[in-house]
């Protein structure tokens, strides 16, 4: 019998009801019960989050208080926005302002490219020997300790015996202070940089040209597209979004320094140029034990960070980018 | 931790009921015998003798260690520490690179070890912690015990938080430093041993243009420095006494005057500078590493150090070390010299250390009661006995040295020495000096010794040493920066004289002024 | 037509870039060689020169130090220990997440994410995550240095990415095929995502390696200490760090030789640089080929 067939029975008019109503309900629980397993997966990292990011925050308060570390939390006496206070007011600011974003800004320019542009001539290379020798190489300077190099940058540049010195010596007459003169100081971290962290970063640009799929790359040969060509229309494109995820991220980073490579290589000559923030909270740091003036600074920092990486996120989806969402 | 603790807390129980029980056990005739000889014998004796009946005292203590490896709690050297001392020890070794840290994270935590090494007395989190009460104030303590009664009372005091001693100290030589030189090159350039500054200075001139090491090439100079990074003294800061500035402070019409603003400090500035234009001291000293510092002397670049003079032992046996690998050494004579110092307008003045290397102190949360803390100072007090004093320091005979006469010869297995020994010293307070045996004394070395105990008499002493200043605290690091970094460029040239003088009126001005009102009103607090 | 332009053009652009690359790779690794050198010399002959690529003096005595106790062996197997524990943990929280989150329809997908950008830039510090370490008694164990690094913000939205721009229509043939989400997950997304995977795979494995300071602040016993820590002591021993005392205390700390700093450098450096050779035929291209059309 045709039990299925349109709901004039009262009965069935009631479950189609019932039904639609149901169906009404695709808010929440639905979606919840549709992608069950993808909370499932969530889980574990959602927990993790919590436990050590969220439940720690209250760490964030101590920039509010003179927080000393036998008193504990509840004990220390709270001293609302001092550090901020002396944070801003100290005469030093704008200096170590303009020192660290110059340095950040430095770094964002010259080395930021570096990882890039030596990832794309090294999918260039054909014999798959020398790219692999080449990229066990330049993976190397990462895992050499900062202070190696600080000891190798001042046997190469002291005006003492240095190798480059004498060879300046040599050849055109004088010494160059690498060392201590403030004007060196920004161009030898960033050569620093490079050379020790280049080789390592292009890992990441090599993972996503892996993906490339190379019938893309036959089918523009077909067209005459010569190298170059491939490179602008297939190969960089391909790593766009990673770039672009990864200057976002970095935006957020815009105030940190990496402590130890400049606090190795500041000394009382150069320290108009080379003193940044993270060198600055340290030193306030020995004299003070400041767990809070750190944590206040860090909160600054923060607030910085995130206010650019939202708006650079922000700027990225302008030009139709898919940014970190 | 936990597990320690609650060990610690029942052997205190147990160690209590067998005190009493004992007590108590001896009615009639032992008490009679007990009781007589309790009472007359000295405190120092009682103490010993119950330390003896006693349950051996358990001690976790929290120190640095500086190598890879570290003495067990288990090791030879350990254990027989622990039967000399009634104790049963457990060692905390933190990285010496994170001590700070791990002692910020250790008050923090509230689970204190039994001893804890301190090192930097002015530290805020150490001076907060102790004057809220963290730890035992032993001062008064120390009167009880053979050794530690002797404590100098100058050090007690550059130890002292507000008049009161919160660990027992770490003793060091008051006047380590000096002048260290190399005596081969002296004789090549035919001078004698310098006397007034101005010998000083021909004898760095000398080292620069008379060729001592006779290589033919003009690759020497006089002497060499290091960058100062200011958590110690410089070879400045040594200098700068010969001309007769004080020693960070001074005092002129009864009060404190800071050091740059005197007139002697400008003239050991203007030498300074001398020196480096005439290039008698390293051109890159500013950025130099004082890791490096010795290597120059060592590879017959300069031939001056002024730093401590017990480097200069260790310069030697680098020196014989290098020659030795070339078949060129002559283990007879020694290449280093060492003096005090020489005499500027005021006469021979010497920069003295603090006298103390940290403080090794007390918590009360750990160390409960006031017998625990009087057991506690027992066994820092056995500690500067010769014998204790020996075993920490170079191990068990026969199997960490041998005796040649009154000396050590210390094994030249280093991974045994590493892994039993070293590091143990770092619990000796030394108090009231260095008893122990100690290693083949060279004439050389003999000599330090000597002259560091004669510096004693001529050392120029920091009359703020014990001070704790609010606005140091604040702004110490800054103020020291403006005053270091226009002394150096003053030096290299990088600025003039005008210049530093402003460097010096920006110090006022940034806090400098603050500084020296507050110092003075702690100074004259203290003359009363 | 295409060909013949591009052997000469191409073939210049070749030369220059192996002669480049060439350069770089030695440039980048000539230091590592200084070290490797300076570990089997003498330590008279790294006091006199400078720096050096091969020793006049070769001894093995840095290395017979180095192993003569097994502090450093065992430090060694504790690094491998938490270095492998903690990538597998790393993997399956990361991806575990990443993967959740790279669909966009998920619902409070945004909220999550803005969580964890957050938290990449705002942190509670050194003191409350020791207490929370500590109350998970979690302290003086291995798991404090794999747990509290378990996600590595930056690293889960990199990989979130990557996983974004996968097809659509993989996902949707296999759903098609009565694929379950996870079976997606683990039978055609991961395959699919190697490159990715190896990727950060190094990367936490290096951190993992590289890490000190959560060693030297959650573990007590020093028996317990990873490679890293050991080479700190080492390489730091010299170095003017507040409250360093070896200045101050030259008579009772025994300076290190400077050969056994080498040492101890290159026994720290090569096992993890053993690690990206291994990896690297994960970086392979054209692993996307046919997996669509098929």
């Amino acid at each position: 019998m045709k039990q299925a067939a349109a709901p004039n029975n009262p009965l069935e008019l009631e479950q189609t009801a019932t039904h639609a109503k149901a169906q009404r309900r695709t808010g929440v629980m639905s979606r919840l019960l549709k992608d069950k397993w993808l909370y499932v997966l969530l889980t574990p990292g959602l927990l993790y989050f919590i436990i050590f990011k969220y439940v720690p925050m209250w760490g964030v308060l101590l920039a509010f208080q003179n927080y000393q570390p036998f008193l504990g939390f509840w004990k220390s006496d709270w001293v609302g926005l001092e550090h901020f206070r002396v944070f801003f007011t100290n005469p030093e600011f704008f200096m170590l302002l303009r020192n660290t974003l110059l340095l950040s800004f430095y770094n964002l320019v010259f080395f930021f490219p570096a990882p890039i542009v030596l990832a794309l001539l090294l999918n260039e290379v054909r014999r798959a020997f020398f790219k692999r020798t080449i990229q066990t190489l330049i993976y190397v300077p990462h895992f050499i300790s900062l202070v190696i190099v600080a000891s190798l940058t001042y046997v190469f540049l002291t005006t003492q015996g240095g190798i480059v010195n004498e060879m300046l010596q040599q050849h055109i007459g004088t010494k160059i202070d690498f060392l201590a003169s403030p004007g060196w100081f920004r161009p030898m971290i960033i050569i620093q940089t490079i050379w020790k962290e280049t080789g390592f970063g292009t890992i990441i640009f090599l993972a996503a040209l892996a993906g490339v799929d190379v019938e893309q790359y036959e089918a523009a040969i077909m067209d005459g597209a010569n190298r170059f060509r491939q490179m602008w229309h297939i190969t960089l494109p391909s790593i766009r979004s990673t770039i672009i995820i990864l200057l976002i991220l970095r935006m957020g980073q815009v105030l940190d320094n990496g402590f130890e490579q400049i606090f190795l290589m500041l000394n009382p000559l150069n320290r108009e140029v080379a003193e940044v923030f993270d060198t600055y909270v340290y030193m306030m740091g020995i004299t003070q034990g400041a767990f809070s003036y750190s944590t206040a600074v860090g909160l600054f920092k923060a607030i910085v960070g995130v206010v650019l990486v939202l708006g650079t996120n922000w700027l990225a989806k302008r030009f139709g980018q898919s940014g970190i969402y | 931790m936990n597990k320690n603790s609650r060990k610690w807390i029942s052997v205190a129980a147990v160690s209590t009921i067998a005190m009493t029980s004992i007590v108590g056990c001896s009615s009639g005739g032992k008490e009679a015998a007990s009781s007589p000889s309790a009472a007359s014998t000295a405190a120092p004796s009682a103490a010993a003798t119950a330390a003896q009946q006693q349950k051996p005292l358990d001690l976790n203590i929290m120190l640095p260690i500086f190598k890879t490896n570290f003495p067990k709690d288990d090791g030879p050297v350990v254990t027989e520490i622990e039967k000399r001392t009634n104790t049963n020890i457990h060692l905390e070794w933190v990285p010496n690179a994170s001590y700070t840290d791990k002692f910020n994270i250790t008050l923090a935590s509230g689970k204190l070890p039994n001893i804890i090494y301190v090192p930097d007395v002015k530290n805020p989190s150490f001076v907060n912690a102790a004057k809220s009460g963290a730890f035992w104030e032993i001062g008064k303590y120390l009167k009880d015990y053979p050794s530690l009664s002797q404590a100098n009372s100058v050090i007690m005091n550059n130890s002292s938080i507000d008049g009161k001693n919160y660990g027992v100290y770490r003793g060091r030589a008051l006047g380590r430093n000096g002048i260290n030189y190399r005596k081969d090159w002296l004789e090549a350039v035919g001078l004698q041993p310098p006397k007034t500054i101005d010998d000083f200075y021909n004898m760095l001139k000398a080292f620069k243009e008379k060729d001592p090491d006779k290589n033919g090439k003009d690759d020497t100079y006089g002497m060499v420095m290091v960058k100062w990074t200011g958590q110690w003294a410089s070879s400045f800061d040594i200098i700068k006494l010969w001309f007769g500035a004080p020693n960070k402070w001074g005092v002129a019409d009864g009060k404190l005057v800071p050091e740059h603003q005197t007139a002697e400090y400008l003239e050991a500035l203007k030498f300074m500078k001398k020196l480096y234009d005439e290039k008698l001291i390293n051109q890159d000293f500013a950025v130099f590493d004082s890791a490096k510092w010795n290597d120059p002397v060592v590879n017959n670049q300069a031939g001056v150090i002024v730093d401590v003079t017990d480097n200069a032992a260790r310069l030697d046996d680098k020196i014989h070390q290098t020659l030795a690998k070339d078949g060129k050494d002559n283990p007879n004579i020694h290449y280093i010299d060492n003096m005090i110092g020489v005499t500027g307008k005021n006469g021979l003045k010497a920069l003295p250390t603090s006298g103390f290397a940290g403080l090794l102190a007390i918590p009360k949360s750990s160390v409960k009661t006031e017998d625990d803390l009087k057991r506690v100072l027992t066994f820092l007090d056995q500690m500067n006995s010769p014998e204790l004093t020996t075993i920490a320091g170079y191990g068990l005979e026969g199997k960490h040295y041998t005796k040649d006469g009154d000396a050590v010869v210390p094994s030249k297995d280093s991974a045994l020495l590493e892994s039993e020994v070293e590091g143990l010293n770092q619990m000796l307070p030394f108090i009231p000096e260095d008893r122990g045996l100690k290693v083949k004394q060279t004439p050389l070395r003999l000599q330090t010794t000597k002259i560091q105990k004669e510096a004693e008499q001529y050392i120029v002493a920091n009359p703020a040493e014990p001070f704790i200043s609010q606005v140091y605290s604040q702004k110490g690091q800054q103020l020291d920066n403006i005053i270091n970094d226009a002394r150096i460029k003053f030096i290299v040239g990088q600025t003039d004289e005008a210049g530093l003088k402003a460097a010096f009126e920006t110090w006022k001005k940034s806090g400098g002024d603050d500084l020296v009102k507050e110092m003075n009103d702690l100074y004259a607090a203290v003359k009363k | 037509m295409s060909k013949t332009y591009r052997s000469f053009a191409g073939t210049l652009f070749d030369v220059s870039n192996y002669i480049f690359l060439s350069i770089v790779g030695i440039v980048a690794v000539l230091p590592f060689i200084y070290v490797v050198a300076g570990s089997f010399a003498s330590d008279a002959e790294l006091t006199q020169r400078a720096v050096f690529l091969i020793p006049k003096s070769f001894t093995l005595s840095a290395y017979e130090f180095i192993f003569s106790t097994d502090t450093i062996l065992k430090s060694i197997g504790v690094s491998l220990y938490v270095t492998v524990v903690g990538t597998l943990v790393n993997l399956f929280f990361t991806v575990t997440m990443a993967y959740a989150l790279s669909k966009k329809n998920l619902m409070g997908r945004n909220t999550f994410l803005n969580m964890i950008v957050f938290s990449m830039l705002f942190g509670g510090g050194l003191i409350p995550t020791y207490i929370v370490v500590r109350e998970l008694q979690m302290l003086d164990t291995y798991w404090a240095l794999i747990i509290p690094g378990a996600i590595s913000a930056f690293n889960l939205i990199i990989v979130k990415n990557f996983f974004q721009e996968l097809p659509q229509e993989l996902e949707e043939a296999a759903k098609i095929d009565g694929c379950t989400e996870i079976g997606l997950l683990m039978r055609i997304v991961l395959p699919l995502s190697m490159p990715v995977l190896a990727t950060f795979t190094l990367f936490y494995a290096v951190g993992h390696w590289n890490n000190f300071f959560s060693a030297l602040l959650y573990l007590n016993d020093p028996a317990k200490w990873p490679l890293q820590v050991m080479l700190r002591q080492i390489v730091l021993l010299s170095q003017m760090a507040a409250g360093d005392m070896s200045q101050v205390d030259p008579q009772f700390v025994k300076q290190q030789e400077q050969s056994i700093k080498m040492a101890v450098i290159v026994v720290g450096t090569i096992p993890i640089l053993l690690v990206y050779p291994f990896l690297q035929k994960h970086f392979a291209k054209g692993v996307l080929i046919g997996s669509v059309k098929g």
